[in-house]
């Protein structure tokens, strides 16, 4: 091989390896210079529909240790000797609106059934149903069933006198709302306060409508002035009718610093009437002026730690002494000669009803949620504890769980609760001791 | 060879010039700044965005969001999808900012640098007022092609401290901004590409995609769409209205 070959070939492999590095680039490099488009964003995906519908299917697996001997696993248990109850809960709940101009329809209707250690049932219902007119984007009417979440505590609210009440191991959950007649007036302005708006509901209470709201035959009005003032959010509110006796009530909710947030609530009921348990196991009406209020926290760390921390006054509730009279009567109506019959069990039961068994129906509570959002790089996936105390009786419940949402429209919530306390406390004397859960939601 | 000492009215003289210099240059980077705002987006204007999370391994997750904003501060953004997020809706008014969720049913306040999707995209750059309005140009730099804008924060509730935002001269449009923590820490670098054009004169990138060495593997892409102006009433941008904000849809 002579130099003219070896340069030929040297030419030909200088060639052979432009052509290869060439190739290289056409198959490397375009789907480097292509790597925005393998996003793409079609105007299908944002075209508005007028009926739009959507919602989730639910499942959900609970197993429970039952507090076997305590006052309400007697109250309300068909069958107080079983040690362990199991549970399969299946829900669908379907949210929908329908827009024509300047109405809409909108509805919120739910189905569940569960079947558990002990039995089956089933409930269907229309949570919200409401016809809503916008003449103007500062005025709406609204006329029909839809719910009311009034104030700023993230587990209870005082001042939310038309709300229904809700759990504060699952606030999210109380939805189903009352017939009512709304008007909403926004006014925006371009000062220290930025804005007012006016919320008038009339909630009548009739043969069925709205009759587990309060007494019959009455229509009743709520009203909550909001004003966005230096920053603050500030709620004015008031239910007045023979339903219920008059309400007043104020929030407010502010930032403190970008990541710290201070909330608050007061309740003022001038003649606030509760059934109460009298020493000799008689009951009685008590009318009186109720303060309750509440004070809360919202902190996010750093490390992404958000904390909610709220303390609960509620003026309405039983002293720790009230409490434990009722935990007697149950305990001693249990032991109660069968000849004599149940009386004083029937009275218990009667008197849980009537308030005493309501959830948290003492009167200091510290409620506290600590939720750290993706840790360790693990993408959609929050962990969370939340504890609620009973302050008066010390007794507690308390929630690790672990809630992951990485799968599109599926949310899947692990948790496990442990419920505590002394004898003729709170905690001490619920149904179960512990709870494991398992949740899972698809939406759609 | 003559050293020369400058006297006290030379340097009275340096010193007055130096004092007028300065400002001279932030003017310019800021007057900089409102040009890219304004090349940006309209004041008032509705757009589209879908938000891409991108894991290491390739698995994505899509989030779409209908926003609207109308002056220099107010700002509403509303998810449309997935189903698990639709009718979400995020407020912004100046420094405050509430997210509605329609099962909680009440809007809560939340902070700028939260995340309500998960991901590296926080809730200040799903509501984003305009840089000038958040900014102040410290220092401009130039080279052939771009400018160099280093900005900082007028407030501490700002979601980043500092911003380094390289301009394009030609068009006056960003292609790279590093955001910074307080303490120097680089948190994400945001990458604007594909200009495109979406009427009415209105040609901007398309494309936000962001990368995070807090999350080093992972990227958030930003695609927009429907950028348009439209007037809003400024009773649209309170709390009361969140939960019809769907309704503002055409």
């Amino acid at each position: 091989m002579n130099y003219e070959n070896k340069a030929s070939l040297g030419r030909g492999i200088k060639t052979g390896f432009c052509a290869c590095l060439l190739l290289s680039c056409i198959v490397l490099v375009p789907p480097l210079l292509c790597a925005e488009d393998e996003f793409s964003f079609d105007l299908e995906e944002i075209e508005k529909k007028a009926l739009q519908m959507r919602g989730y299917l639910e499942f959900r697996g609970e197993h429970m240790d039952i507090n076997q001997g305590s006052v309400f696993t007697n109250l309300n248990l068909s069958d107080p000797d079983i040690s362990t109850m199991d549970l399969i809960f299946g829900s669908i709940q379907l949210d929908g609106s329908y827009e024509q101009g300047i109405s809409s329809l909108n509805w919120l209707l739910k189905a569940a059934a569960q079947q558990d250690t002990l039995g089956w049932s089933d409930m269907t219902d229309v949570y919200s149903a409401y016809l809503s007119v916008k003449p103007d984007p500062s005025v709406t009417l609204a006329l029909g069933k839809q719910s009311y979440k009034w104030g700023k505590g993230y587990a209870w609210n005082p001042v939310g006198f038309i709300n229904r009440p809700k759990d504060p191991n699952n606030p999210e959950e109380a939805l189903e709302g009352y017939v009512t007649a709304e008007t909403d007036f926004i006014k925006s302005y371009q000062t220290a306060l930025q804005t007012a708006a006016l919320t008038l509901a009339v909630l009548p209470v009739w043969e069925g409508i709205n009759e587990d709201f309060g007494e019959s035959n009455n229509v009743n009005v709520a009203a909550k002035l909001y004003l966005l003032y230096m920053d603050t959010d500030i709620d004015l509110i008031l239910l007045t009718g023979n339903s219920r006796s008059n309400r007043f009530g104020l929030d407010f909710s502010t930032n403190l610093a970008p990541n710290f947030e201070i909330h608050g609530e007061a309740a003022y009921i001038p003649e606030l009437e509760k059934v109460v348990l009298l020493e000799d196991n008689s009951s009685a009406v008590e009318q009186g002026a109720a303060f309750s209020t509440l004070l809360g926290i919202r902190y996010l760390s750093e490390n992404d730690i958000t904390s909610i921390v709220e303390y609960y006054y509620n003026g309405g509730g039983y002293s720790e002494d009230e409490m434990s009279r009722f935990y007697q009567l149950a305990e001693t109506g249990l032991v109660q000669d069968p000849a004599l019959g149940s009386t004083l069990l029937d009275k218990a039961r009667e008197m849980s009803l009537k308030g005493y068994g309501r959830p948290q129906p003492g009167r200091q509570y510290l409620y506290s949620k600590f939720t750290q959002k993706e840790p360790f790089d693990i993408l959609y996936f929050t962990p969370g504890i939340t504890a609620l105390v009973n302050l008066e009786d010390q007794s507690y419940s308390i929630s690790p769980e672990g809630v992951y949402s990485g799968l599109t429209n599926w949310e899947f919530r692990l948790r496990f609760s442990l419920i505590n306390g002394g004898k003729y406390t709170e905690y001490g004397e619920k149904v179960n001791s512990n709870k494991l859960e398992l949740r899972v939601r698809y939406f759609f | 060879m003559h050293s020369k000492i400058l006297g006290p009215f030379q340097i009275t003289v340096a010193m007055l010039l130096l004092c007028i210099a300065g400002p001279a240059l932030a003017l310019d980077g800021n007057e900089l700044l409102r040009q890219v705002d304004k090349n940006m987006q309209p004041q008032s204007y509705e757009m589209y965005r879908k938000l891409i999370n991108v894991e290491p391994d390739g698995k994505k997750k899509e989030f779409v969001l209908y926003t609207v904003k109308t002056g220099q501060d107010k700002m509403v953004a509303l998810f449309i999808s997935p189903a698990s997020e639709e009718g979400r809706a995020t407020l912004r008014l100046g420094d405050n900012m509430w997210l509605y969720i329609p099962n909680v049913g009440k809007p809560l306040r939340i902070t700028s640098l939260q995340s309500v999707i998960g991901g590296i995209f926080n809730n200040s750059d799903i509501l984003r007022l305009d840089y000038h309005f958040e900014y102040d140009a410290e220092s401009i730099s130039e080279q052939e092609e771009t400018y160099q804008l280093e900005l900082k924060a007028k407030s501490p509730s700002v979601a980043y401290d500092r911003l380094k935002m390289e301009i394009d001269k030609k068009s006056m449009l960003p292609t790279t901004i590093e955001c910074y923590a307080v303490s120097g820490m680089l948190i994400k670098t945001l990458h604007y590409s594909k200009i495109q054009d979406f009427g009415d004169g209105l040609v901007r990138p398309s494309v936000l995609e962001t990368d995070s060495p807090l999350h080093k593997g992972y990227r958030s892409v930003m695609l927009f769409a429907k950028v348009q102006k439209r007037e809003f009433a400024d009773e649209v941008f309170t709390l009361n209205y969140l939960s019809k904000v769907n309704e503002l849809r055409k």
